[in-house]
C-alpha cells in the first residue's frame, strides 16, 4: 500500500518537463528587460514595478476576480442543488445526466456565446447581467459534475443510519451529506474560479466590450504590443494572488472538516 | 423499489429540467441558425440547407473535424491513465510532496491559455523540436491531466484505506488491490475526469493555435480565425450534437436490449 | 463504453502514419480565415496535380509569432506593416518574376507601395480602406460627409455607436481627425489623440466591438460604426437603409499580400500559387466571394460596374491616391505604447 506512492513519479517528471520548464521560462522573461527574450538575460524587477505602480493594472486584476468570484458563488449555488438532485436518480439516469451535461462542452465556446448573444439581444438586461449569464453558463457543468461525482456512490448505508437515528432530512443533509459532498465543492470551486479569472471573451462578447479583464491584459501584451517580458509578469502577479487565495479556501475546508 | 412520487422529487425533477433548458438553449440557437437562408446570426430568413452544402466541400473544415477528434480521443485515453495512476500515487505521498505537485498541477488550469501556449512552444523551440501533430497532442495530454486529477483527489479523499489494506492483508498483490478494489470505487470519477477532459481538449484554441504543426488546424482555431462568421461552423456544431446523440442513444439502448434478450432467453 | 474508446484509439492511430506524411507535392498556405473562395484552392490543386495544406490565422502578430517558433509556410498573407516587419528581418524571399508574370492588371493605386516599393517580395491579394457605416434613415448623408471623423464626438448619438476595439483604427480615427500623421510619434500628438478618444468615450459611450459589428450593423442595432470597408460592402448589401463614408480627414488604406518566407519548402510552387491567384478569372472569385477590394483593375471595374455584385456599393472600392489617406508602417514601440493608452480608453479613466 505505502509503495503506491511510487505511481506519481512518471507524473512528477512530466510536469517537471511541460509545466516547470515552460513556467521557468516564463519566469525568465518577467525578470528580464523587455524587449529581451531569454537569450540576451538582463535581470530586472521594472516588470513588477510597472505593474503596481499603474493602478489601472490593479483595478483590472481587480475586476476579474470580482466576477470570477461572483461566476464561483452562482455556480455553486445553482449546481449544488443539481448535483444532489442528479444523486438521488437511478444509476442510468445519472450517467445519462451527467452526459447530458457534458456534450454542450463539446460545441465551441465562441459559437455558444455567439447564440447567447443572439438571445439575449431579446431581453433588455444590464450588461453585466448578460455577462454572468454567459459565465455562468459556461462553467456550471464544471460545478455540477464535481459535485455530483462526490456524492454520487456515497455510501447509502450511512443516509439510513442517520434517519434511524432519528435525524430528519434537513439534519442528515447538514451531518452527512454536506460534510462528505466538500471535496467535490473544493475541486469544483477550484474547476471554476481559477480558468474564470482568466477568462475574457465572454464578458468581452456579452457585456458590449465594456470589460478589460486580466486574461484580456495578458493577451494584449503577448500578442499585440509583443512585450512577452511584461505579459509573463502580469501572469505570474495572477498565479500568486490566485494562489494565496485558494490556500485561505483549503485552510477554511480543514476548519470546517473538522468543526 | 418504486417509490410514489413526492411533492419533493417533482420539484427535483423540474429543476433538473430548468437547468437542462438553460444548458440546452443555445445549442437549440445553433441548430436553428443552421438551416438560415442568409448569414445573419440574429434574424432569420428562411429555411435553407446550403450551410451544410458549404460545409461538406470546405476540406479545410472536415480535416479540422478530424485533427479535433483525433487529438481529443489520444489525449484523453493518455490523460486519464497518467492522471489516475498520478493521483493514486499522489494520495499516498509524503504530505508535502502532494501539497507541491497538486499547486504545480494547477497552473495550466489557472494560467491564461496564451501563457500555457507560448510557454510551451518555447519548450518544443528549445530543444529543438519542430511543431508538428506531436507537440500539438503533448501540449493536451498536458493541460487535461490537472483536470482528471482534480476530478479524482476528491474521491481518493474519501476512500477508506482498510479495505485496500484487509484485500492485500488476505493475500491480494498490491496490482490487485489497485485494479480490484482502488478503481472501481474511484470509477466515476474517473470517468468524470475523462469527460472534462476530452471537452477541454475539443474546445481549445490558443494552445492548439501555438504548438500545432503546420497545416493542422482544429475546429476551434477554424472559429476563431475567421474573419467574417461563416454560418457553416453552425452546420459543423449541429453535426457533432446529432453524432454525440446517436452515440449516447446507443449507449443506453444497448444494455436494454441486452437485458431483453436474457430474459427472452430465460425459460 | 470501453470498446467503443477502444475502436476510436485504433481508428486514430492507423491513420495518423496517412496524415504526417509530407512529399514534395504539398504546399502549405497561411491565410486569414474566410478570406478565400475555396473553389480557387481546389481547382489549382487540380491543375498542378499537388496538395494544399491551408492554415488559418486571425492576426498579423499571431501570424508572426506563429513564425518565430520556425514554422515553414510557402505563402503567407500579412497586411503591408507586417510585410515591412518581415523584410527588416530578412525572414522573405524575392519573387520569381519568370513565373509570377501577370502583374500587370494590377491597380495603380496597390503596387509599388511603402513597404515593398517595387513589389520585389509580395503581390497585393486584397486591400481596404476605412470608414464609418451608418443608418442613412437617422443620420443625414450630408451631415455625415461634413463631419467627417469629429462625428464620434457628437452627443447626440450617445448610446448609438460602435467603435472597433482595436488601438490601431482606434487612434487612426483620433489622428486623424486632429489632421496628424497616423504613424506620428510626436509624444503632444499622442497625448491630444488619447484626450480625443477618451472625450469620444464620454460623449457617445460606444460598445467597444470587433467582428460582431458586421452582424449587428447588417440588422441596424446601431446608427453608426467604424468598420474595414470589405465589411462594409458586406453590411450596405444586407441592409439597404446603411451607407459608407471614407472621411475626408483621411483614412487608413491597408493592403494584405502574398509573400514567401524565407525558410519556405517548395517556394516554386508559392510562385506558381501567386500568379494563379492574380489571374483575372481567380482574383474575381475571391473579392465577389469575400467582398474586399481586388488588386486588379479589371475585377474592380467588373464587381463595381453595371452588373456587378457590388454595383452602386459605396463601400467595396476604397478610395485610392487621396493625399491625406495612409498606411501603417511597422513601429513596435508606438504599438505598444497606444495598446496600453487604448485600455485606458476603455477604462473610462
Amino acid at each position: 500500500m505505502k509503495s503506491f506512492f511510487r505511481m506519481s513519479y512518471p507524473y512528477i517528471l512530466w510536469i517537471a518537463i511541460f509545466i516547470v520548464a515552460p513556467m521557468v521560462m516564463i519566469l525568465l522573461y518577467a525578470l528580464s528587460r523587455t524587449g529581451n527574450s531569454t537569450l540576451t538575460f538582463q535581470f530586472t524587477l521594472e516588470n513588477f514595478t510597472k505593474f503596481f505602480r499603474d493602478a489601472t493594472f490593479m483595478r483590472v486584476l481587480f475586476t476579474s476576480l470580482r466576477i470570477a468570484f461572483l461566476t464561483t458563488v452562482f455556480c455553486l449555488l445553482i449546481g449544488y442543488p443539481a448535483a444532489l438532485f442528479i444523486a438521488n436518480l437511478s444509476e442510468r439516469a445519472q450517467t445519462m445526466m451527467v452526459l447530458l451535461l457534458t456534450l454542450p462542452m463539446w460545441i465551441n465556446m465562441l459559437l455558444k456565446t455567439y447564440a447567447w448573444r443572439g438571445i439575449l439581444l431579446n431581453f433588455d438586461l444590464e450588461s453585466e447581467m448578460k455577462v454572468f449569464i454567459g459565465m455562468v453558463y459556461d462553467f456550471l457543468p464544471y460545478m455540477i459534475i464535481q459535485i455530483h461525482t462526490a456524492i454520487a456512490k456515497m455510501d447509502r448505508e450511512l443516509l439510513t443510519a442517520s434517519y434511524d437515528l432519528g435525524a430528519n432530512k434537513w439534519k442528515t443533509f447538514r451531518r452527512v451529506t454536506l460534510p462528505l459532498s466538500v471535496p467535490g465543492i473544493i475541486s469544483g470551486i477550484t474547476l471554476v474560479f481559477l480558468p474564470a479569472v482568466s477568462s475574457f471573451v465572454i464578458p468581452k462578447l456579452l457585456g458590449g466590450g465594456d470589460y478589460v479583464l486580466i486574461g484580456n491584459l495578458i493577451e494584449i501584451y503577448f500578442l499585440q504590443a509583443g512585450d512577452w517580458n511584461f505579459g509573463s509578469a502580469i501572469s505570474l502577479i495572477m498565479a500568486l494572488i490566485i494562489i494565496a487565495s485558494m490556500w485561505l479556501t483549503r485552510k477554511l475546508d480543514r476548519s470546517e472538516q473538522e468543526a | 423499489m418504486k417509490k410514489k412520487k413526492t411533492l419533493w422529487d417533482r420539484f427535483a425533477s423540474g429543476y433538473l429540467g430548468l437547468i437542462l433548458l438553460f444548458i440546452y438553449l443555445p445549442i437549440g440557437y445553433v441548430v436553428f441558425f443552421s438551416f438560415n437562408e442568409s448569414k445573419s446570426l440574429t434574424n432569420f430568413t428562411g429555411f435553407s440547407l446550403r450551410w451544410y452544402e458549404n460545409m461538406f466541400q470546405d476540406s479545410t473544415m472536415l480535416q479540422s473535424i478530424y485533427y479535433t477528434v483525433v487529438v481529443a480521443v489520444i489525449a484523453t485515453v493518455v490523460s486519464t491513465v497518467v492522471g489516475t495512476i498520478a493521483a493514486i500515487g499522489l494520495s499516498k505521498s509524503r504530505k508535502l510532496i502532494r501539497t507541491i505537485v497538486l499547486e504545480v498541477n494547477n497552473l495550466p488550469v489557472m494560467n491564461p491559455d496564451i501563457v500555457t501556449a507560448i510557454g510551451l512552444m518555447l519548450l518544443f523551440i528549445s530543444v529543438k523540436m519542430q511543431l508538428s501533430l506531436v507537440t500539438l497532442i503533448l501540449s493536451h495530454i498536458t493541460f487535461c491531466i490537472p483536470y482528471v486529477i482534480l476530478s479524482i483527489m476528491p474521491k481518493l479523499r474519501q476512500l477508506d484505506d482498510n479495505v485496500a489494506e484487509a484485500a492485500m492483508d488476505l493475500g491480494a498483490t498490491p496490482w490487485q488491490a489497485l485494479i480490484k478494489v482502488i478503481i472501481p470505487q474511484i470509477y466515476p470519477a474517473i470517468l468524470s475526469g475523462a469527460l472534462i477532459a476530452f471537452s477541454m481538449s475539443f474546445d481549445d484554441f490558443v494552445i492548439s493555435f501555438f504548438t500545432a504543426g503546420v497545416g493542422i488546424n482544429n475546429i476551434s482555431m477554424y472559429v476563431y480565425s475567421m474573419k467574417r462568421y461563416n454560418p457553416s461552423v453552425n452546420a459543423l456544431s449541429t453535426l457533432i450534437v446529432v453524432v454525440v446523440t446517436l452515440i449516447l442513444i446507443l449507449v443506453n439502448l444497448i444494455p436494454y436490449i441486452r437485458d431483453k434478450k436474457i430474459k427472452k432467453e430465460e425459460p | 463504453m470501453k470498446k467503443l474508446i477502444s475502436v476510436l484509439l485504433l481508428l486514430c492511430l492507423v491513420s495518423l502514419p496517412l496524415i504526417s506524411l509530407g512529399d514534395a507535392n504539398v504546399l502549405n498556405v497561411y491565410n486569414w480565415g474566410e478570406y478565400i473562395d475555396k473553389a480557387v484552392i481546389t481547382n489549382f490543386e487540380k491543375e498542378y496535380g499537388v496538395r494544399v495544406n491551408y492554415s488559418l490565422f486571425s492576426s498579423n502578430e499571431e501570424m508572426y509569432t506563429k513564425l518565430l517558433s520556425g514554422a515553414s509556410y510557402d505563402v503567407l498573407v500579412p497586411s503591408d506593416y507586417m510585410i515591412e516587419r518581415l523584410l527588416k528581418e530578412n525572414m522573405l524571399q524575392p519573387l520569381d518574376k519568370s513565373i509570377v508574370n501577370n502583374l500587370d492588371g494590377l491597380y495603380e493605386g496597390v503596387t509599388n507601395l511603402s513597404y515593398d516599393p517595387d513589389n520585389t517580395y509580395s503581390v497585393p491579394y486584397l486591400w481596404q480602406s476605412v470608414g464609418i457605416v451608418y443608418d442613412t434613415t437617422k443620420i443625414d448623408p450630408a451631415k455625415m460627409e461634413e463631419k467627417g471623423w469629429s462625428i464620434f464626438l457628437d452627443p447626440e448619438y450617445d448610446g448609438h455607436t460602435y467603435m472597433y476595439d482595436s488601438e490601431r483604427d482606434a487612434f487612426m480615427v483620433a489622428f486623424k481627425a486632429l489632421g496628424y500623421s497616423m504613424n506620428t510619434e510626436n509624444s503632444e500628438e499622442i497625448q491630444a489623440a488619447y484626450e480625443w478618444l477618451r472625450q469620444m468615450d464620454k460623449a457617445v459611450h460606444p460598445a467597444y466591438v470587433t467582428d460582431e459589428v458586421i452582424d449587428s450593423m447588417a440588422n441596424g442595432e446601431k446608427w453608426m460604426a467604424l468598420v474595414y470597408s470589405g465589411d462594409g460592402a458586406y453590411i450596405l448589401s444586407e441592409n439597404e437603409d446603411m451607407g459608407f463614408c471614407a472621411p475626408q480627414d483621411g483614412t487608413n488604406i491597408a493592403v494584405d499580400a502574398m509573400v514567401i518566407p524565407a525558410n519556405a519548402s517548395n517556394p516554386e510552387l508559392a510562385n506558381r500559387f501567386i500568379e494563379y491567384v492574380t489571374r483575372y478569372e481567380n482574383a474575381l472569385m475571391i473579392s465577389s466571394e469575400v467582398g474586399y477590394a481586388s488588386p486588379l483593375t479589371a475585377v474592380l471595374e467588373e464587381l463595381s460596374g453595371e452588373g456587378g455584385d457590388y454595383e452602386g456599393n459605396d463601400a467595396y472600392m476604397p478610395r485610392a491616391g487621396y493625399e491625406k489617406d495612409e498606411m501603417f508602417h511597422d513601429n513596435e514601440t508606438l504599438k505598444k505604447q497606444l495598446s496600453e493608452l487604448w485600455i485606458k480608453v476603455k477604462l473610462h479613466e
